[in-house]
């Protein structure tokens, strides 16, 4: 079984040009929250351009779906322009590719929900805020979800309160 | 003992969310955060080997 390498997972997407943003349990925790996760949750643009590219970067990480693993599927430019999500097992570990999330809400939908992090190795990468992670799993309401909100409530309010009082962090 | 020496108690929330782990992680860079998970996972993963699953 591939380990997770989140690192590596978010580096190839971005030294391949891809549009996307992290979502999902490692943007919670990009933003601070205390929560576990095991995939690599991205929401990707669906232009012709950077579909190219996503196909180009999932190639590089040997990324087939996780379902039938036997079968070696590979996603093409055709399963990834859909709204769809594929769930992938790659080099990098569990690798779930996003054409939208929550009420159909697309790249551009989530962009100016977004912040810019450098996560290490001079990687930056667009993260989705902690707020609209919050409203997506209160619309989504699974057990799931519901399990992990008082964290991630706490942990904005947290946030909010030093940035308030930017010495008491 | 003076009141001085005592370790500080923990601080949860009414909804029981340890707050000074949350504290914690926003003390830590998001690349600090993202080595951290990554090194809980792995720990995890081998952990899971070791013990056959």
């Amino acid at each position: 079984m591939a380990d997770s390498d989140f690192l590596a997972g978010l580096k190839a997407l971005q030294a391949a040009g891809v549009e996307f943003i992290v979502v999902g349990g490692l943007a919670a925790v990009l933003n601070g929250a205390p929560v576990q996760t095991y995939d690599l949750d991205v929401v990707h643009a669906r232009n012709d351009e950077n579909i190219a590219k996503l196909v180009c970067a999932l190639e590089s990480l040997d990324a087939i779906y996780r379902m039938q693993p036997a079968r070696r599927l590979r996603p093409n430019a055709s399963h990834l322009s859909s709204a769809g999500h594929h769930n992938l097992i790659a080099s990098c570990g569990p690798l779930d590719v996003l054409g939208a999330i929550g009420t159909g809400l697309s790249y551009e939908d989530l962009l100016p929900h977004t912040t810019e992090m450098e996560i290490g190795s001079g990687a930056r990468v667009r993260v989705l805020n902690l707020a609209k992670i919050i409203t997506l799993k209160e619309e989504l309401a699974g057990e799931k979800d519901l399990a992990v909100l008082p964290l991630l409530r706490r942990t904005l309010k947290e946030k909010e309160r030093a940035a308030e009082n930017p010495n008491c962090v | 003992m003076p009141e001085e020496d005592l370790p500080p108690q923990p601080e949860y929330s009414e909804d029981g969310v340890d707050l000074s782990l949350i504290r914690w992680m926003l003390s830590l860079t998001p690349a600090e955060r993202l080595v951290f998970l990554q090194r809980q996972i792995n720990a995890i993963l081998k952990i899971r080997r070791l013990n056959g699953g």
